[in-house]
């Protein structure tokens, strides 16, 4: 409970700074410290694997993924952005707030937390490979194919139109 | 709430601290000689009836003490070493000044960075620009904890430890990017970008060899790894993974990643002095500075610890028999003769291209390294009942590594890489 509570402010500011920051590259700096936290509080109750593996995709693939897109494209106005900003909020608001609701709705009705007190949540590695690659593989395998297919759909979204690079070939 | 209660709490609550070695093996033997400071300090704090918290924190951090103290001494003795190898290479005499063979260079160089100017350019972020350095060393001392050095000395024993460093290297990545963008100027930001290419593009074959070992030793914990590879052959060739088909590729590919992943030459363009001043150190002056020199060697350490962990049999001695020298002294020789190859690669070979780096991670290292996991299946499924492998299972695994190798690099050599180099802008 301690490092909950320790870690969820710390948690939130980090998430609304990403939101709120008008520099891009602020924001995804942010969003990435909001992640490698949320981590941190997985291997706070003892999901290890989760948590290493939050840190390796999403700090690791996601947020510098990120910061190369802000990087490798061109950046927005940020008085712009900044003028624009009652209209977002109020806009995110709405989109949020019909999600924030359903969630709570879920953890108020469905989810006893007094049962996970006692419950011991240390669950071996192998026990999680097993329960991910046999019972679990068709699951995983369709992610896998979605994946590879959103893949291949980005490269062709992201290829440049039109006659090849002006760069003669290096031969 | 009172604080003690408020921090014994906060660590009981991860339970990866908890597993902080506790057994106790004998105090004064030479196999749990490093291990010596922390029994020291948790038998005076039990003598003087600490609390249970303080007695694992205090252990705990005398544990990680000594880690670090080893590394940094490492680092500095290194930073000489290297300097002298470099010279006799280049037929110099290298630094010989400060004390006997240069031997107080590495004091000298230290004094030399603290006292030197801090200097954050106008346009930097100073934030940014001060955290940079220390998260470029955090992850390097972090992967340096979960490295089994010896028989006793393990001074975190993850069940994920493999997991646990790959996810510590990611951090660097993020920071090399902070490095670049808070310099606010060109070429840290150009270094950085070029660094992150590099990083991203090498870790796959990095994690992919790794992942042959992990199949078929069953298990991410890195002590267990290194216990499956114990035992000896004929009753001499030690059962090390780089001595198997599938392994002696992997633990090449490793190899050639690690050094690419610690930018060291020849993929040494993220801070290619010749082009971009010194890539994303460039606006770092003073021990900020220093602090990236330090956390490039420990990387570099804890890279060729996994190295000698993953493919090299960890503390297991070279040969039978020679059960008497304390485990830690192989690891640590293996280490330095990891270190030396380092260094002779980096005199021998000139730093490669942007399109050549990246042309070799995609086109040549990630598909042997993929590779290697059905070879490794093929492996374990032709061995004996006795767990050895006959003469059979040796060539066919032998061969499906070594036909496709030698037609990516005759593809490789013919049609990818230039033959001539031509310059486009500058004729």
């Amino acid at each position: 409970m301690v490092p909950l509570l320790l870690l969820s402010p710390l948690i939130l500011l980090a998430a609304l700074g990403a939101v709120w920051k008008a520099r891009p590259v602020h924001a995804a700096l942010l969003l990435a410290l909001a992640l490698a936290l949320v981590a941190v509080l997985y291997l706070s109750v003892g999901a290890e694997f989760i948590g290493l593996v939050q840190f390796m995709v999403y700090v690791g693939g996601v947020a510098i993924l990120i910061v190369f897109a802000l990087l490798i494209t061109r950046p927005g106005d940020e008085a712009a952005e900044v003028a624009r900003r009652p209209r977002s909020l109020a806009l995110g608001l709405v989109c949020v707030a019909p999600v924030l609701g359903i969630l709570l709705y879920a953890v108020s009705k469905g989810l006893p937390v007094a049962a996970f007190e006692d419950a011991n949540p240390k669950l071996p590695v192998q026990a999680l490979g097993t329960e991910l690659f046999e019972n679990a593989v068709p699951a995983v395998l369709t992610v896998g194919v979605l994946l590879t297919a959103v893949l291949i759909g980005a490269a062709l979204f992201a290829r440049e139109p039109g006659p090849k690079s002006e760069l003669p070939a290096d031969r | 709430m009172r604080v003690p209660a408020l921090i014994a709490l906060v660590l009981g609550s991860f339970p990866s601290l908890g597993l902080a070695a506790t057994d106790k093996p004998p105090l004064l033997t030479g196999e749990s000689l490093p291990r010596l400071p922390q029994r020291l300090v948790e038998m005076a704090l039990e003598a003087l009836k600490a609390p249970d918290w303080l007695v694992s924190l205090a252990s705990f951090a005398t544990a990680a003490g000594t880690v670090v103290a080893v590394f940094l001494s490492a680092f500095a003795l290194l930073s000489l070493i290297e300097r002298k190898t470099l010279a006799r290479a280049q037929n110099r005499l290298g630094p010989n000044r400060a004390g006997i063979f240069g031997i107080l260079q590495p004091v000298a160089d230290g004094i030399k960075m603290l006292t030197k100017e801090d200097i954050v350019p106008t346009k930097a972020e100073w934030f940014l620009h001060l955290v940079a350095p220390v998260m470029i060393v955090i992850p390097s001392i972090l992967a340096l904890g979960v490295i089994p050095y010896g028989r006793e000395w393990l001074p975190v024993p993850l069940e994920l430890g493999l997991v646990f460093f790959f996810a510590t290297g990611t951090m660097t990545e993020v920071a090399v990017f902070i490095a670049g963008w808070a310099s606010g100027s060109k070429f840290p930001m150009l270094g950085a970008m070029r660094a992150i290419s590099q990083m991203i593009s090498y870790e796959l074959p990095l994690i992919i060899s790794a992942l042959s070992v992990v199949m078929l030793s069953g298990t991410l914990s890195l002590a267990d790894i290194v216990a499956a590879q114990s035992g000896y052959h004929l009753g001499f060739i030690p059962a090390w993974n780089i001595l198997t088909p599938w392994g002696f590729v992997a633990g090449i590919i490793f190899l050639i990643a690690a050094n690419a992943e610690s930018n060291r030459c020849p993929f040494d363009l993220p801070e290619g002095e010749s082009e971009i001043v010194a890539g994303h150190m460039t606006e770092y002056s003073g021990f900020k500075y220093a602090l990236f020199f330090m956390g490039e060697y420990l990387g570099l350490f804890a890279i060729s610890g996994l190295g000698i962990t993953l493919f090299l049999g960890g503390w297991q001695a070279p040969l039978p028999g020679l059960g008497f020298v304390p485990s830690w002294f192989w690891f640590f020789g293996k280490l330095a003769a990891i270190i030396f190859f380092f260094l002779w690669v980096r005199t021998t070979f000139p730093r490669v291209r942007v399109d050549q780096l990246m042309r070799f991670a995609w086109l040549c290292l990630i598909p042997i390294a993929l590779l290697t996991l059905p070879v490794a299946a093929l492996w374990h499924f032709t061995a004996n009942p006795d767990g050895s492998n006959g003469v059979l299972s040796w060539l066919l695994c032998s061969a499906i590594l070594a036909v496709p190798f030698i037609i990516i690099t005759v593809i490789f050599n013919r049609r990818l890489a230039p033959s001539l180099r031509t310059y486009h802008y500058a004729e």
